[in-house]
């Protein structure tokens, strides 16, 4: 059996730190915790966690500082916990490196799911050929996509932005990754552009409206899995 | 000097601006005629009529018929601005009611005879100021004018029929009409019509017409008006050619007329106006100032004259210089002119010639590459009166020359008791230095004419009294003939020298008083601590230096005139002062007491005029009462201009410190309710994740309460978020972000947002809705406070409907329950703050809908509730002004 995966939480509220150890451990996680960003900082040093959670309104070193000295040395998945509703403190986490985030409050089941997306990343270091969830099936070699069965046709950009959500998964994707990746550097300010384009991908690839691609409003977009 | 061909004109930018202006102008057409009697009126009112059939709304400022029938048949149906009376010296007169029709803001009014000029006690003495002001209010004007009538025409008028017009109008006005109408009749054709009696009444055209009316008048009048026309075409169709920038000169000529106290300045004047006119160029009138003592009259006159330019369009200087030739020079040189008009001097005597001859010689070689012009000026029993003369200034001029006559009589005869007394112990000859000695002291005291006497005087003296053979003018020796030449000639050197040097020292002297009281003035006003007596010291100041009474009127913060004056000023203006003051500060413009508009005002008013805005207005009124010398008035410019940099200043001071203050409060108040927000909602989420991980794992006891516990919480949530949402929208802080949004996404996250059943809701939406662009987050609030609050007022299980659609840059919601229906006479107060319908269900504190409002005006929309026409419910309609956009831009790949 292999030991369990560790994960680091750096949050200034004994109740929402014993809170996510419960719900972790009952998740089969070791879990290590700390209160202010410096010691956050040393423990990730000497721990190696597999995941740490990262709460922004940190007293003293602001979480933003934190995962700004975090990046420098350590690509470990963070998660990051927000309690405002101001979105540019989210999209410069997620630009300095943050993999996802989450806004208080939030419910556990979320919580797993979102530790489980961010980790996926290191765990499927080779793509799988072949990408499914709910009825949407694609086959990144043969750049086909399938949709309950049936062969869907994308234009070219509408399918490198569904193989950009692919290749994150269930977790957000920002605007700006989005518009840099595909349009190029120049396009960063264009959102109308997204607006658009997945209007027309979700028609194509979601034609019920389950919700598969979902927009996170100022953010980003996420595929939803599982 | 030469003249760059590629340097921009600063005027002519400024008036292709003007006219690129989509302006809030009014546009003025002008019918011109030769003369009355051609049908002016008759034409403007056709033109009127097809007005108001185009549906204008058109109405008669002021139309003369003269009591012609088929005139007056035009005016009807055409709306009549009843006129003021203003009466006068014992009769009434009838005059345009300028503020009734600025009041009534027709589109177009038609104000009849543009030269006219007003009744005393009118607010403009001239018609076409009137004109001016309706303009620049936004109203279109229709007028008519005599081209004998237009200012710079009026001598060539005199000159072809010998009349003389007084009223005149400026060419500036015609120069910034937009349309000119030639209303043309053969001279033939006019005199029948005179003879037929349809030109005045009856008697009145038989004298009209032996006087006027003869066939020569007319031929030249009418050559005069078809020309003036002529050469606006010329403009206007050079101006279109080359686009907006045709204004600019075409010639990169610049012409400069020299402008004195002499009545002739006024033909140099129209002189050089027309020929500007023909070469379409700039023109300026100078006048210079020697620091030669004037008379009040004659300064006055330069002013007039210099005020005639402005009118015509030129724009007017006053230069400083030691001589006439020497300041005409000097700003010819600094302002590029390329032409210099000079008047053709008197040269009816010999020295009058030599003066003249080395006058022009040294203008013409100094005047490099610019050409003189030397205008004929008419014959001298043709000048005109002298206007204005003051009887008391004479005497007082007059009374000066006498006394100094005297001092000169007295001091020559001291100086013979002294020289009689002398003479037997140093001889005859050495007098003749006493003399001189004499002449010099008195130099320092006496202007030139008594100088001059002073100096023949004592030569004569000595001549009589000591050269011997004595009591006799006879000169025997060659050399005391000499002595006596050279005593004269000495004495009048020295005395035109010292004089000179004394008008020198007094022009000093002025100009150090100017500067010193400028420099003491900017002080005051800079270094006060407290800048409400700053203002009051500088008004002292200002009724010290000028020796008037001031008064200031301050703008207020919300940029109109303080009806109250501020503290320091001796003036105390009444209603009627007041009332200047406001059109002042309105106009930007002065006006008052000797100025063009409102003369009959007791002060003039001058605007408090910076780069940026009109910081107030000064009244000043002489004591005791005169006209403003030009000094003066530059002066009391310098001073207006240093008064209004300094209100200016103080007003931007409070505004930083308002703007400083509202800043500090804002963040005060953001981090206060992040932290009330972080504590509320911190608890929240522990109880809520605490919540779901039980449920996982409780007994089937358990289940029941923890659900209860989930949905309290839920409940909590809901009112935290309200009431957040709710301070953020009262404290300001909440500033849309707009961004392109699809409307089927927004309408998906405000429902599961607004936890309803999906079963419930019915969305009715086109397939193809357009992008929109807002703020999507806002937005969503809203609707899912609108969708929540249908559930909350309507029975479980009943359908809500939610129509979505764009109509002309309109979004509209309509959100429509089945439940109880608003409570009738409250539709209104359902969106006040914390209102809880009668028949609401328990819970929820009433915020909901006011969230909805605050949400919808901070979107620039509204939100609007009614009871249903069919069936019970309400329908909740929110609506939002958005840019849409339906295709795919074309810059994306």
């Amino acid at each position: 059996m292999t030991p369990p995966r560790t994960i680091l939480i750096i949050d200034d509220e004994v109740q929402i730190r014993r809170l996510l150890r419960l719900t972790l451990e009952g998740a089969g996680w070791a879990v290590k915790e700390c209160a202010a960003g410096a010691v956050g900082l040393i423990e990730a040093a000497h721990q190696r966690p597999d995941v740490i959670i990262l709460d922004l309104g940190l007293p003293e070193m602001d979480g933003l500082e934190v995962l700004r000295r975090l990046r420098e040395w350590s690509s470990v998945p963070v998660l990051v916990l927000s309690v405002r509703d101001d979105e540019t403190d989210k999209v410069a986490a997620l630009d300095l490196g943050a993999d996802d985030y989450l806004t208080k409050p939030f419910g556990a089941a979320e919580l797993l799911a979102r530790i489980r997306a961010i980790q996926r990343r290191i765990l499927e270091t080779v793509e799988e050929p072949i990408f499914r969830t709910g009825k949407l099936e694609v086959d990144l070699a043969a750049r086909r996509v399938m949709v309950a069965g049936e062969e869907v046709r994308l234009t070219a950009t509408e399918y490198a932005l569904l193989h950009l959500l692919i290749k994150h998964a269930g977790k957000v994707v920002t605007q700006k990754k989005l518009l840099r990746d595909v349009w190029g550097p120049n396009s960063e300010e264009q959102s109308q552009y997204l607006r658009v384009y997945f209007t027309h991908l979700r028609k194509k690839v979601d034609p019920e409206g389950t919700g598969l691609i979902r927009t996170e409003p100022r953010i980003g977009y996420r595929l939803m899995t599982g | 000097m030469q003249a760059d061909p590629t340097r921009p004109d600063p005027d002519a930018l400024l008036a292709a601006l003007r006219d690129a202006e989509p302006s809030s102008r009014g546009r003025l057409k002008v019918f011109l005629g030769m003369c009355p009697g051609v049908g002016k009126t008759y034409a403007m009112l056709c033109e009127a009529q097809r007005a108001l059939h185009a549906n204008g709304d058109v109405v008669v400022g002021v139309v003369e018929t003269h009591g012609r029938a088929e005139t007056s048949a035009l005016i009807e149906g055409l709306e009549v601005i009843p006129r003021r009376k203003i009466e006068y010296g014992g009769t009434v007169l009838e005059e345009m009611d300028i503020d009734a029709v600025l009041a009534r803001r027709p589109s177009l009014v038609l104000v009849d005879e543009l030269a006219h000029t007003n009744a005393p006690g009118s607010r403009h003495p001239k018609r076409c100021q009137d004109v001016q002001e309706l303009i620049e209010a936004g109203i279109h004007v229709f007028t008519t004018v005599n081209i004998q009538h237009l200012e710079s025409q009026i001598d060539l008028v005199r000159q072809i029929t010998g009349i003389h017009v007084r009223e005149a109008v400026p060419d500036s006005v015609l120069d910034g009409a937009n349309e000119i109408e030639l209303v043309d009749l053969t001279p033939g054709a006019l005199r029948e019509r005179l003879a037929d009696g349809k030109v005045y009444f009856g008697q009145r055209a038989e004298a009209a017409a032996a006087n006027f009316f003869i066939e020569e008048n007319l031929t030249a009048l009418r050559e005069m008006a078809l020309r003036y026309t002529t050469e606006r075409v010329n403009r206007d169709v050079q101006t279109q050619w080359r686009g907006p920038r045709g204004r600019v000169p075409k010639t990169n000529e610049r012409l400069l007329v020299a402008v004195g106290p002499s009545p002739h300045s006024e033909n140099l004047i129209r002189w050089t106006r027309r020929a500007a006119t023909r070469l379409q160029c700039p023109w300026m009138a100078v006048s210079v100032e020697t620091g030669r003592e004037e008379s009040a009259t004659s300064s006055e006159r330069v002013t007039q004259h210099l005020s005639l330019a402005r009118r015509l369009g030129a724009e007017t200087l006053t230069v400083g210089g030691t001589s006439v030739f020497n300041g005409i020079l000097r700003a010819a040189k600094e302002h590029h002119a390329t032409q210099i008009v000079v008047g053709k001097p008197d040269l009816r005597h010999w020295w009058q010639r030599l003066m003249a001859a080395w006058r022009l010689n040294s203008l013409v070689s100094a005047s490099d590459d610019a050409d003189v012009h030397m205008v004929r000026v008419p014959d001298s029993s043709e000048k005109t009166q002298p206007r204005n003369m003051s009887s008391h200034r004479v005497a007082k001029a007059v009374s000066t020359i006498e006394r100094e006559m005297t001092e000169a009589a007295a001091a020559v005869a001291m100086t013979t008791l002294v020289g009689l007394w002398i003479m037997p112990h140093i001889g005859y000859q050495s007098i003749a230095m006493l003399y001189l000695l004499a002449v010099v002291f008195m130099a320092l005291r006496l202007s030139r004419w008594p100088m001059l006497v002073t100096a023949a005087l004592s030569a004569a003296t000595w001549d009589f009294l000591f050269i011997p053979p004595r009591f006799t003018f006879y000169v025997a020796k060659v050399q005391d003939g000499m002595m006596l030449g050279m005593l004269f000639l000495v004495a009048l050197v020295a005395g035109q020298m010292t004089s000179r040097l004394r008008e020198q020292e007094r022009l000093v002297r002025e100009r150090e008083r100017r500067t010193a009281s400028l420099q003491r003035f900017t002080e005051t006003l800079a270094l006060a601590h407290e800048p409400h007596a700053a203002v009051g010291e500088a008004l002292m100041q200002i009724e010290n230096v000028i020796g008037a009474e001031a008064a200031l009127f301050r703008r207020t913060n919300s940029a109109e005139l303080a009806a109250e004056q501020a503290a320091g000023g001796r003036l105390h203006p009444d209603a009627k002062e007041r009332a200047v003051a406001a059109w002042v500060y309105q106009q930007k413009q002065p006006a008052g007491h000797n100025t063009d508009t409102l003369p009959n005002a007791v002060a003039t008013w001058f605007p408090l005029r910076t780069a940026a805005m009109t910081a107030g207005v000064l009244g000043v009124r002489p004591v005791p009462d005169r006209t403003l010398t030009l000094d003066e008035r530059t002066l009391l410019n310098s001073l207006c201009s240093q008064l209004a940099i300094a209100l200016e200043k103080e007003h931007f001071l409070a505004a930083i410190q308002q703007a400083e203050l509202t800043e500090q409060s804002n963040r005060l108040h953001k981090t206060l309710l992040d932290s009330v927000s972080h504590e509320l909602k911190t608890p929240l989420a522990i109880l809520r994740t605490a919540c779901e991980s039980l449920q996982a794992s409780a007994t089937p006891q358990n289940v029941e309460l923890i659900g209860e516990v989930a949905q309290a919480n839920q409940r909590l949530q809901r009112v935290v978020d309200q009431l957040l949402d709710l301070t953020r929208l009262e404290s300001g802080l909440l500033k849309p972000k707009l961004e392109w949004c699809d409307v089927r996404e927004l309408c998906e996250t405000a429902t599961s947002s607004a936890r309803l059943d999906s079963k419930r809701l019915h969305w009715h939406m086109d397939e193809t809705l357009p992008f929109i662009k807002t703020d999507p987050a806002m937005l969503e609030t809203a609707l899912s406070n609108l969708l929540h609050n249908a559930s909350a007022h309507s029975p479980p299980y009943t359908r809500i409907e939610c129509n979505v659609a764009i109509v002309g840059g309109t979004l509209s919601f309509a959100v429509r329950d089945h439940g109880h229906g608003l409570p009738s006479g409250d539709e209104a107060r359902i969106f006040e703050k914390f209102y809880r319908a009668p028949n609401a269900p328990a819970g929820g504190l009433g915020l909901g809908l006011s969230i909805v409002r605050g949400l919808a005006r901070a979107l620039n929309g509204n939100v609007e509730a009614a009871n249903a026409t069919e069936g019970a419910g309400a329908i909740f309609q929110l609506s939002l002004p958005v840019d849409t956009m339906t295709e795919v831009p074309d810059a994306m790949p």
